[in-house]
Order: C-alpha cells, then structure tokens, then sequence
C-alpha cells in the first residue's frame, strides 16, 4: 500500500510524506520525507528514512524511533520536530 | 584595525554555476584557504532553486519551465522553493567557530538577516527579521534565506526581491491542490513585497549591492574587500557544477 501527506507542522514547515507500508504487519517498507524544513545535517534525513524501514505505523513507537535516531546522530531540525514527523506519517493511514 | 572579509561580486550566471560557486567557497574556507566571504550575485536565465528535502516532481512543472527557458536547481540548503528572477541573491561562507556566528543555528539566521536588515535601511527601509528564514518589509516577505553547515563551515545565502511576478512564478511551481491555486496566487500577493513595489521607483543592481556591503561591514564591524575567486574555487566551482548541480541525479534525486 502506498499513500501520501501533505502537513503542516505548528510553527514549523510544510512536511511531505510518501509512505509505503505494509498493510497486514503495519509497518513501514519504504518512506520519503520531503518539504520545506531544515535539518542539520542535510545527509540525515536519508538516514531517518532507511531507519525507519520495518517500524510499527504506530504513535508511540514512531516517536521513540525517531527521538532516538536524532539523538544518536545529533540530528537538528528547523522547522520541524518529532511530534511533527510522526504526525506526517500516521496522517498517511486512512 | 577591522578584520577583513572577501567581497565577491560574480555577476550572473546559471544556477548550476550559482550553487556550484557557493559550494566551492564553502570547501575553499573550510580549508582555511580564503577568508569569510560575502558574495552577490544574480541569475541568467531566471531560474527555479528548490530545498534540499524538496521532491523536484512536487514542487516544480519542470515542462512549463524547460517551455520558458527557466533552469532548476536543487541547493545544498533546506528550506522552500524560489522563483530567481528580478533579485539580488547573496551568500555569506564563514567558519562556524567564528565569533561573528552564534553556536545556535536559529540564533545565527537571525544575525546575519539582520545585516540584510541593515543594508536595507541604507535604502530608506525599515524591516524586520521574521523567524525561522524570512525578513519582512510592512509585515511582507522581501527575503527568505537558508543556512547549511558542513566542515565546520557556515553557508547561507538568499534573496532580496527587486521585483515580483507572482503569477510567472506560479507558471513553473507546483501547487498541492490545483482547485486552491487561484486563491493560493491572490495570498502570495498580499504577502510578498519587493524593494520596486516598496521605493515605488525601480532600483539597480549594483545600488542594493552597495547597500548591502554596507550592511555586511555593520552588522559584523568587518571590511569588505573586493577579490576574485582563487584558482582553486574556480576548479572546484567547474567540478561541482559537472558532476552535482546539472545532473538528473542530483536534481532528480528526491
């Protein structure tokens, strides 16, 4: 299944997720985190994207997946947070 | 005696020229090899930039500019997507240990907006920095700007708007929803200025340039001297442009 977002994030960018996941198992295959934020390092959000591969669509096992990748590589974002990254991709389910 | 800075004025070129000169004055200082530079520059032909984290597919009607003869262009910096055409662009390359750059990325948008801000009093124009990455002018947007740091070394560059045509623009972006973009037009018009619509007289180049540099020396009690790219930029520049920003691949690539 593939499916797509277009989100806001409260005082923050214009986030766009593509998303495709595995229906039966809820998890995703293979994500793309596009938009107008920033983050530093750029080369990171590859990073989060190949991470997130096989995790649970799922509120809190998104965050604490994301939190701890941004803590181990020192990621930094503008413009867009974890609350905001986690709430593109579950706007992606129906 | 103030320190002294490099003044680069190279004119206008293509975007893939554009981007691939800022990267190499990015490698260049971060070598130590030159010293913080402020540059400004223009684009010929007027070209689209879109952000790193950007999908060139979403955002820009790549047949709708190849049709008008715009170039595209992925930066190496996040942020949004820019229309480059009646502008002044300018970059600024300084290591990130300087003391003239906060540690806090925010933090150090807001510092050298504010020579932005600067340079444009000296055109007779009060503004405002409007975090994360815009300066406004009367509440609208005249500059977005956009900051990368690799090898311990500062790039932003941006835009100050001489003049706009929101509807050109539209010709060559893309829209999330094609029902809205009409309404989408009429809001970008109420929140974008430029300094043609805010001077109600047309402005050279070279006359915001000047400003600017001016603006650069305050905001960071620094000189501005004028020099050339070194050889070795030069080398760089040609090689970026090659084998990164006028290629599918990079363009492409999300």
């Amino acid at each position: 299944m593939r499916s797509q977002s277009i989100y806001k994030v409260p005082q923050g960018k214009l986030l766009k997720i593509s998303v495709e996941y595995d229906e039966k198992k809820n998890k995703i295959r293979n994500i793309r985190i596009t938009g107008d934020f920033f983050a530093y390092p750029e080369e990171a959000i590859e990073l989060i994207e190949t991470k997130l591969r096989n995790v649970l669509i799922e509120r809190e096992q998104l965050q604490k997946k994301i939190s701890s990748i941004i803590t181990k590589y020192h990621i930094q974002f503008i413009g867009l947070n974890v609350e905001g990254l986690t709430q593109g991709i579950l706007k992606c389910k129906p | 005696m103030k320190e002294q800075w490099r003044l680069l004025q190279t004119g206008f070129n293509t975007a893939f020229s554009n981007m691939a000169i800022d990267r190499a004055i990015l490698v260049a200082n971060s070598k130590g090899k030159v010293p913080p530079t402020v540059r400004f520059y223009g684009w010929i032909p007027p070209a689209i930039s879109i952000g790193y984290f950007q999908s060139l597919a979403d955002e820009v009607d790549v047949s709708a500019c190849e049709r008008l003869g715009v170039d595209y262009v992925r930066r190496i910096t996040g942020g949004g997507a820019v229309f480059h055409d009646k502008e002044l662009t300018y970059s600024i390359v300084i290591p990130e240990a300087h003391p003239a750059i906060p540690k806090n990325i925010l933090k150090s948008y807001g510092r050298i907006c504010n020579a932005l801000i600067q340079g444009l009093m000296h055109l007779g124009i009060s503004s405002t920095y409007a975090p994360i990455n815009d300066i406004l002018v009367n509440g609208k947007k005249i500059s977005g700007n956009a900051q990368t740091r690799k090898e311990r070394t500062v790039l932003q560059h941006g835009t100050i708007l001489l003049d706009v045509d929101v509807d050109t623009m539209f010709s060559l972006l893309k829209v999330p929803d094609e029902k809205i973009k009409d309404k989408l037009i009429q809001d970008v018009k109420q929140r974008v200025t430029s300094l043609h619509h805010t001077l109600k007289k047309k402005i050279h180049f070279e006359e915001v340039a000047e400003a600017l540099k001016f603006g650069f020396e305050e905001e960071f009690h620094v000189e501005l001297i004028q020099g050339i790219l070194t050889k070795e930029e030069k080398t760089l520049a040609t090689q970026f442009e090659k084998e990164c920003f006028s290629t599918t691949r990079w363009n492409h690539r999300r």
